[in-house]
């Protein structure tokens, strides 16, 4: 490499997966020792350009230069539950004595590196018993055992809380001063100027500019990555708030996700937004509201035989047929209904009518609802999940991650769409995992920690900070 | 009298464990690498076949022992390859690889001895298959320390937990699957081996009689430790003990009752071991 200072280089990387162009052209240079942020929405190519980085895909075109080793932070993590910590960081480069493992020189060396590198681990832990944020403590630390001059981090906060991501970038600023590039792909501007020196924007595959952190705002750089201004949310408007949903003494399990003792009221015409880091509860309140596991203490409703819609958490397994028309799946939950079926059969012309209804409200695109779901953006699916959630007037609304995954513009056009839909009077508990977004859309807000409700906010008295606390088992 | 009776059960526990063993160790492998091993009793067929037919020719037991580790060792390597390479359903290349070996064995000794059912009689190890039946818990010891104490044991219980980890790790995770899964076949093909010029002197055609499946019931029952599994093939040894030690006494009932024992506790045991909890995360799962 001509440049001492660089010690990353991609030069004009092109990426294609079948007819889809990723990346398009794309210069990038991180320094040694800076810290440089990778921001983009989602499928702007981010992820792909830090596999190309990393040697994980080969790029059509370009090239990638690197002094020294790469090491890459997953964003899901890469790790075995079910061995212990030191097994996790040594696998495929294993001390031996004899045929052996040598297992005391194993613990003591990656316990002597999680010391030096600052980070504060029990290595003779399982994995699976550790909290998120000290998993990915592991994670960091299997990548530093490599030395990596130049170090990736792939949404790294995109699980934390807030006290755990400011613990995290103290060790990845250490890192910096100690001479790392490190580049962070992340689409939380506000990380990104409170800890990159310079931040790439790339819009659909392209790269549209690299700037000194310093002499950006977050408003530049959202405007860069969408191509636009964020268009703004919906008004809310003031009106009373009748009982709906009654949930007291809640204890119910799904899986890994547990809730006990929980109570909850959630009005007709205002949105309950319940706050917490993944894995606090929110799945065995989602399942146990909705009916789809069984719970102790009670779920009522104050109207008879209420009308229930649901946008589920994961879209493409709980929520879409993807090989099935749009039309058809704008049928899927809502097929008993007396329009759609008046005969016993489908009726066809209603169906149609309620599809394009929705690809108009929501602005889905292509507008053909003879196309496969599968064809259409994730955007424009989950427009067609939250459009048809609404289609029947319901008394009350679960939207769980309703924008998880999806452009700023379709998130901002989902969000609008709840408002409205409280404004006309529906119950709406919103489930999500971005604080802002609860921030932004929700009424009221339940901070959520270990299936528990910790705290309870209203748009008057919200606390962002105090939110942040109580998410991670704070005060 | 009963001291030698007593004697006697213990032994034939063992006898008809062995077998069961061998398969059930090599099946314990091939899971904790991630591959599911339906393969088993196709693999054992193998091995009881092609170890009669070596024994046949060459007039060494032991010989054929070795053809028989190799028999089975290849089956093996056929289902790493078709879940790894082409990432084949486990379950339906395993099955397949069954229906192909039985098939493949009735088929050859039409070829080589044109006579259908069953082989001639070959060269058997006599006495010396006792050495066989005290190395099964020697093997089970040995397998235990393999996968708990060795870097390979390590690599291939990461990969039945997460083969993307290892991939991450540098390793080649499809490379451990193939040769834990070939290891399996291996010890498959030895466990038919010990059946056709071990127990017996001569390959007959569904001599393995399902042995295969109730060692990978053994699998389940002993949650997926070489320990467990040897147990469980105990367990299962003693019942058809019982089973050839009763059947003379109780004349009233129809002996096909004693024979389904072993099967009927097989079930047994897996209903009691319900619930997949001890098994590896990415068993059966193609990477």
């Amino acid at each position: 490499m001509t440049d001492p200072n660089i010690a990353l280089r991609l030069r004009n990387i092109h990426k294609h997966f079948g007819p889809v162009q990723s990346l398009r052209g794309v210069d990038l240079d991180v320094r040694v020792g800076e810290i440089h942020a990778l921001v983009g929405e989602n499928g702007a190519g981010k992820s792909t350009l830090a596999a190309i980085a990393y040697g994980e895909l080969a790029a059509d075109e370009g090239t990638v230069e690197a002094i020294g080793a790469v090491g890459l932070v997953h964003q899901h993590f890469e790790l075995i539950g079910r061995l212990r910590v030191w097994e996790n960081i040594i696998l495929g480069r294993e001390p031996r004595k004899g045929l052996r493992l040598d297992t005391q020189t194993a613990r003591r060396s990656v316990a002597e590196r999680a010391s030096e590198y600052g980070l504060d681990l029990d290595v003779d832990a399982y994995v699976d018993t550790l909290p998120v944020g000290v998993q990915q403590r592991v994670e960091l630390l299997r990548e530093l055992e490599r030395r990596p001059s130049v170090l990736l981090l792939d949404e790294p906060t995109a699980a934390l809380a807030p006290d755990e991501i400011a613990s995290f970038f103290r060790i990845v600023v250490a890192l910096s001063t100690h001479g790392t590039a490190v580049l962070v792909v992340t689409h939380k501007l506000q990380e990104v100027l409170d800890y990159a020196s310079r931040v790439t924007v790339l819009r659909h595959g392209s790269m549209i500019a690299t700037k000194e952190t310093a002499e950006t705002s977050i408003g530049e750089i959202a405007t860069m990555m969408i191509g636009g201004e964020i268009p703004a949310l919906a008004s809310r408007k003031a009106h009373d708030v009748l009982p709906c949903l009654h949930v007291t003494d809640l204890t119910a399990q799904v899986d890994d996700s547990t809730v006990s003792h929980l109570a909850m009221d959630v009005g007709s015409g205002e949105i309950v937004g319940i706050a917490g880091v993944e894995g606090n509860g929110q799945t065995a309140i989602a399942d146990a509201i909705l009916g789809l596991c069984d719970f102790d203490g009670s779920v009522t409703f104050a109207v008879k035989d209420p009308r229930i819609a649901a946008i589920p958490q994961d879209r493409l397994r709980e929520a879409v047929v993807p090989g099935w028309s749009v039309c058809e799946n704008m049928l899927l939950s809502r097929q008993h209904a007396a329009a759609n079926a008046p005969r016993g059969w489908l009726n066809r012309t209603t169906m149609r009518q309620a599809a394009e209804t929705v690809v108009r409200d929501f602005d889905v695109r292509p507008t053909n609802i003879d196309l496969p779901l599968r064809s259409l953006s994730g955007g424009n699916q989950q427009k067609i999940v939250v459009g048809r959630s609404l289609l029947d007037s319901p008394h009350f609304l679960l939207a769980y991650n309703p924008t998880r995954g999806i452009d700023v513009g379709a998130a901002a056009l989902v969000q609008s769409r709840l408002i409205q839909a409280r404004n006309d009077g529906i119950a709406i508990l919103l489930i999500s995992f971005d604080l802002d977004e609860i921030l932004a859309v929700a009424d009221r807000v339940l901070v959520l920690f270990r299936g528990e409700i910790r705290g309870t906010f209203t748009r008057a008295t919200l606390d962002r900070a105090r939110i942040g606390r109580l998410m991670a088992g704070g005060t | 009298m009963t001291l030698a009776l007593l004697i006697g059960v213990v032994w034939l526990t063992f006898v008809k464990a062995t077998p069961m063993i061998y398969a059930a160790l090599g099946g314990t492998l091939s899971e904790r690498s991630g591959v599911i091993n339906i393969g088993l009793e196709g693999m054992m067929t193998a091995g009881a076949f092609s170890a009669a037919v070596a024994t046949y020719y060459t007039g060494q037991p032991l010989f054929g022992l070795l053809i028989g580790i190799i028999g089975g060792a290849i089956v093996g390597w056929l289902l790493g390859f078709l879940a790894t390479r082409f990432k084949v359903d486990q379950i339906v290349a395993g099955t397949g690889l069954n229906i192909l070996c039985l098939g493949g064995a009735a088929y050859g000794l039409m070829l080589l001895f044109n006579q259908p059912g069953a082989s001639p009689q070959v060269h058997s190890m006599g006495e010396n298959y006792r050495y066989l039946v005290w190395l099964a818990p020697v093997a089970a010891v040995g397998m235990q320390w393999f996968l708990s104490a060795t870097p390979w044991g390590l690599r291939i219980r990461a990969c039945g937990e997460n083969p993307k980890a290892v991939a991450a790790a540098g390793l080649n995770p499809l490379a451990l699957r193939v040769m834990a899964v070939t290891m399996s076949g291996a010890f498959a093909g030895f466990a038919g081996a010990f059946l056709s010029v071990g127990e017996l002197n001569l390959y007959s055609d569904g001599m393995t009689a399902g042995r295969g499946f109730i060692a990978l019931a053994a699998i389940i029952f002993g949650r997926w430790n070489p320990l467990g599994a040897f147990a469980a093939c105990l367990l299962f040894g003693l019942l058809q003990a019982l089973q050839i030690q009763l059947q003379g006494h109780i004349s009233w009932l129809p002996t096909d009752v004693f024979e389904a024992l072993p099967y009927v506790a097989a079930l047994i045991a897996l209903v009691g071991a319900a619930g997949r909890k001890a098994a590896p995360v990415a068993d059966g799962v193609p990477y």
